[in-house]
């Protein structure tokens, strides 16, 4: 568990080191700009536009950081030979993945929360009132970032940084149509369809469990009980995609 | 003398780039001039709102905010040029499609279709959309109370919708006072009077315009 912890603060290091506070510093001086400029194009609607891209920004600015960053996180061990030294001490192959996978949510998670900070901050200066209502909202991310994160360990554990990074985006974009694939599945006359629809279904992410910024924004909280089943699937779900990479890395050749 | 000569590369490599991005930016302004103005029918293009949810991957509700922006623009020019609001409705079917919960929309297109296209069906039928998405909302339920008072004449069931409007969590006093007028003084002028100085108090700069005008032809002046 120490080893695991060792690796998680190194890789935390190390992707700060590659000054991912700029995106923060880019983000709130953009939701700046974006609150003076759209405020008076909004007809009275302001608020809702500002804090609607501001949710919308920083989920989708710290999806692209953990793909990108994390797509190379493993390679970059591998090519610069230093993993080599890592495996020479008492830590096995799984622990190091699970503390790249730590590191890496962890950043992405600081990140998130200091943009929802920025949000409140914003808002609340522009618009006279706090919109605490979105905290749910950004648990949702932080987990959804969880769950991807942990697609991105479990694609580079086999493949290079360029395919890794295409694969988790591919099928981010198919975790948000999980749904849809599963109802065009069932609307079609062939029965095996609707069985292979359903397996595909069931491996996808099912990302729209953690979509709440549609609610909040119009004053709806994120109940507790959706939080709890968020919580439990996303964690089932990264603990499934860990188990396999730590299983493909386990047999992993390193040349 | 070296860390001087790297700046001097730097500063040279952004002198180039600011160049070349100014002369990109003139290359678009000339090609933009032969390509003329852009087309005013430009929205007719607009996927239907159920295609671009499907393609929003999650970002609905900011997906839904830029088709906003751009139907507010789009009535704007058009309110200072020939006054033709043809796509209003088809966008703000857009944005309503995209987040069913943003109730302005529907005010907002229901308002124009009805007192700027003279079309207050088709108002009404983007009023009836919103109020099947969010049963709870008063003010959808009042202003369908409004169209039916100023657009299609129907004072009962303006009386109806008041009415419910006065029933629906959250509303103002004056849902129930209008509630009240509609059912004693239908056809009123004195009751059209009060509805448009409420839209004068409460609704948006464009509404507002509106509201003045026919607050003028109702015999009303600015001042009152």
């Amino acid at each position: 568990m120490r080893g695991v912890v060792a690796i998680a603060q190194n890789t935390v290091r190390e992707v700060i080191r590659q000054r991912v506070v700029l995106v923060l510093a880019l983000f709130g001086v953009g939701l700046v700009a974006a609150s003076q400029v759209l405020s008076p194009l909004a007809l009275g609607e302001g608020r809702k536009v500002v804090t609607d891209f501001g949710l919308a920004g920083s989920s989708l600015l710290a999806t692209l950081l953990v793909v990108v960053l994390g797509s190379s996180l493993l390679h970059k061990e591998l090519e610069r030979r230093t993993i080599y030294a890592v495996m020479a001490k008492p830590i096995r192959r799984g622990e190091f993945l699970l503390g790249k996978f730590c590191g890496l949510w962890i950043t992405a998670a600081a990140l998130v929360a200091g943009m929802f900070a920025i949000v409140l901050g914003v808002v609340t200066v522009a618009y006279g009132e706090t919109p605490w209502i979105v905290a749910g909202a950004m648990t949702l991310t932080v987990l959804e970032l969880g769950v991807i994160t942990a697609i991105v360990v479990f694609y580079s554990s086999f493949t290079t940084p360029a395919l890794t990074a295409f694969f988790t985006a591919a099928t981010v974009v198919a975790g948000n149509f999980a749904d849809d694939l599963l109802y065009f599945g069932t609307q079609g006359a062939s029965l095996w369809l609707a069985r292979v629809t359903e397996g595909v279904y069931w491996i996808l992410p099912h990302l729209t469990v953690f979509n709440a910024r549609g609610s909040v924004v119009h004053g709806i909280a994120v109940a507790p009980e959706r939080l709890a089943f968020a919580a439990a699937y996303g964690l089932l779900y990264l603990l499934a995609l860990l188990i396999v990479a730590g299983a493909i890395f386990e047999r992993r050749e390193f040349r | 003398m070296s860390a001087l000569r790297d700046w001097g590369g730097m500063v040279a490599a952004i002198a180039v780039a600011v160049a070349l991005v100014a002369a990109s930016g003139t290359v678009d302004r000339a090609g933009r001039a032969q390509r003329g103005a852009p087309s005013r029918d430009e929205l007719l293009y607009y996927p239907s709102g159920v295609w671009v949810r499907q393609a929003a991957l999650g970002y609905e509700t900011a997906a839904a905010d830029l088709a906003w922006l751009r139907g507010i623009q789009y009535y704007g020019e058009h309110r200072l040029s020939d006054q033709r609001y043809d796509m209003i409705g088809h966008v703000m079917n857009i944005v309503t499609d995209l987040d069913p919960r943003f109730t302005q929309p529907y005010v907002f297109g229901a308002f124009v279709l009805s007192q700027e296209l003279n079309q207050p069906q088709r108002g009404l039928e983007l009023l009836q959309k919103g109020m099947r998405a969010n049963p709870e909302s008063w003010r959808l339920a009042f202003e369908t109370g409004f169209l039916h008072y100023v657009g299609t004449h129907d004072h009962a069931a303006a009386a109806r919708y008041f009415a419910r409007a006065s029933g629906l969590p959250g509303h103002p006093d004056y849902a129930e006072r209008f509630a009240a007028f509609a059912a004693q003084r239908a056809g009123d002028r004195a009751m059209a009077v009060l509805l448009w100085k409420r839209v004068e108090a409460t609704g948006n700069k464009y509404m507002q315009e509106v509201a003045r005008r026919e607050l003028r032809n109702l015999g009303e002046g600015e001042e009152s």
